[in-house]
């Protein structure tokens, strides 16, 4: 099918890196939708049913982290990827949902970027 | 055996006998010890309660060391986030394109550069806190991936934060490499932070690195003062800090960590140092084994 540009819904509490990653992914053809914390985000995913991919931090103050937030997400609405990242911990393919891609705090923009076309590009 | 003393009270005693003889067999002497018997129990329950003092020492040492690497490892990534902020605010504005003035440009290279330095040093005290507090460097080895980007990425980021000194690269690496990528960026950081550090200005640092049938190696060389020899003993130590004239001096653990990432690989770092040349080489064997 001919295709609008995926959506990427970005949670990461840090302003300045929220706003870097929106730019880099934005810049690559994507459109981007932004959420401070993991209560906004499910916000957003229950208003919006067009998200493909989560990008999400795993520390994150609030009721849920990254990695619980990647499990709601996967529970509630299976077809859409999660990207995680973390600069603390390295993520065991167990703790996060089948199919999902752990990306190591600092990253290149280009490597989100190319996390991002490998996931969309197979929906 | 209960002894009655002068004034008529009874003294347990515990009495203990040695006899040594002679290559004969003839008895020479017969030592016998006599001690009172709550001296006895009395030096037992010291030695005893010395001995529960110790681990009981032991234990909260342990627990306090175990606190401390927590503490680090939780300081350290609340270091790394604002850090990572500054580094993510310098980045909008140098594409937002809205500075434009020689002067704000600069000072955009010069956060970042900063930026570097700092996590740098934020990476090397990690490091050495969890060497010390028996973590040692863990290694993420793998074959599969190429190191070329990393050690580029690594180049790329010493030139933005020196951008008026040369690097000059020449990598050949044809096999693959069986390593954690992040732990050799790192040491080739280190190697390069210290030559552009203690390296004549007006000459380039050169960084070179390749692949044959059983080794890896990388290399970093400048030009200026060689190394005193007193100090080449003490190069690889923690702490140690040669003569440097401007702020860049760090901790003195750049070269520390990067032996211990060599050594983690199963490697090393040798360097040689004279009026031409000062040259660290990093040298570990190719194995194919662990591809996981």
């Amino acid at each position: 099918m001919a295709r609008l540009s995926p959506v990427i819904l970005i949670v990461e509490d840090e302003f300045l890196l929220r706003m870097d990653s929106a730019e880099v992914i934005e810049n690559a053809g994507f459109e981007v939708v932004q959420a401070a914390n993991a209560d906004e985000a499910i916000a957003i995913l229950t208003a919006r049913p067009n998200i493909h991919v989560v990008f999400t931090d795993i520390q994150m103050p609030g009721s849920m982290d990254g990695l619980k937030l990647a499990q709601f997400v996967r529970d509630r609405w299976p077809p859409i990827k999660i990207v995680a990242t973390s600069g603390l911990v390295r993520v065991d393919d167990d703790d996060l949902p089948a199919g999902s891609v752990f990306l190591p705090k600092p990253y290149r923009g280009g490597e989100l970027v190319a996390a991002l076309r490998e996931l969309t590009s197979t929906t | 055996l209960d002894f009655e003393t002068a004034a008529g009270e009874r003294l347990p005693v515990i009495a203990n006998a040695v006899e040594r003889r002679d290559a004969d067999g003839e008895l020479l002497f017969t030592a016998l010890v006599v001690i009172k018997a709550a001296d006895r129990r009395r030096y037992e329950r010291q030695l005893v309660d010395s001995r529960s003092e110790l681990q009981r020492g032991l234990a909260s040492e342990r627990e306090a060391g175990e606190l401390r690497e927590q503490f680090i490892a939780v300081l350290g990534h609340d270091l790394r986030n604002p850090l990572a902020a500054i580094s993510a605010g310098a980045r909008i504005l140098q594409r937002s394109g809205a500075l434009q003035q020689h002067k704000e440009l600069r000072i955009l290279d010069m956060i970042n550069s900063t930026v570097t330095r700092m996590s740098d040093l934020i990476d090397n005290i990690l490091d050495f806190a969890r060497g010390r507090l028996g973590g040692g460097i863990t290694l993420n080895r793998d074959a599969n991936q190429p190191l070329k980007p990393v050690l580029d990425q690594v180049v790329d980021e010493l030139r933005t934060a020196s951008p008026q000194r040369l690097i000059e690269t020449s990598f050949e690496i044809t096999g693959s490499v069986n390593c954690d990528r992040t732990r050799i960026g790192q040491l080739a950081s280190n190697l390069i932070g210290n030559a552009l550090t203690h390296g004549a200005r007006d000459r380039p640092v050169h960084v070179g690195a390749k692949t044959d049938d059983h080794e890896f190696t990388l290399w970093v060389a400048n030009a200026g003062e060689p190394i005193p020899e007193t100090a080449m003993q003490r190069l690889f130590e923690p702490f140690f800090r040669g003569d440097v004239r401007d702020s860049r001096q760090g901790l003195g653990l750049g070269l520390h960590i990067a032996s211990q990432i060599a050594q983690a690989h199963g490697g090393r770092i040798e360097v040689t140092s004279t009026p031409d040349e000062t040259r660290f080489v990093f040298r570990m064997p190719l194995t194919q084994t662990a591809l996981n």
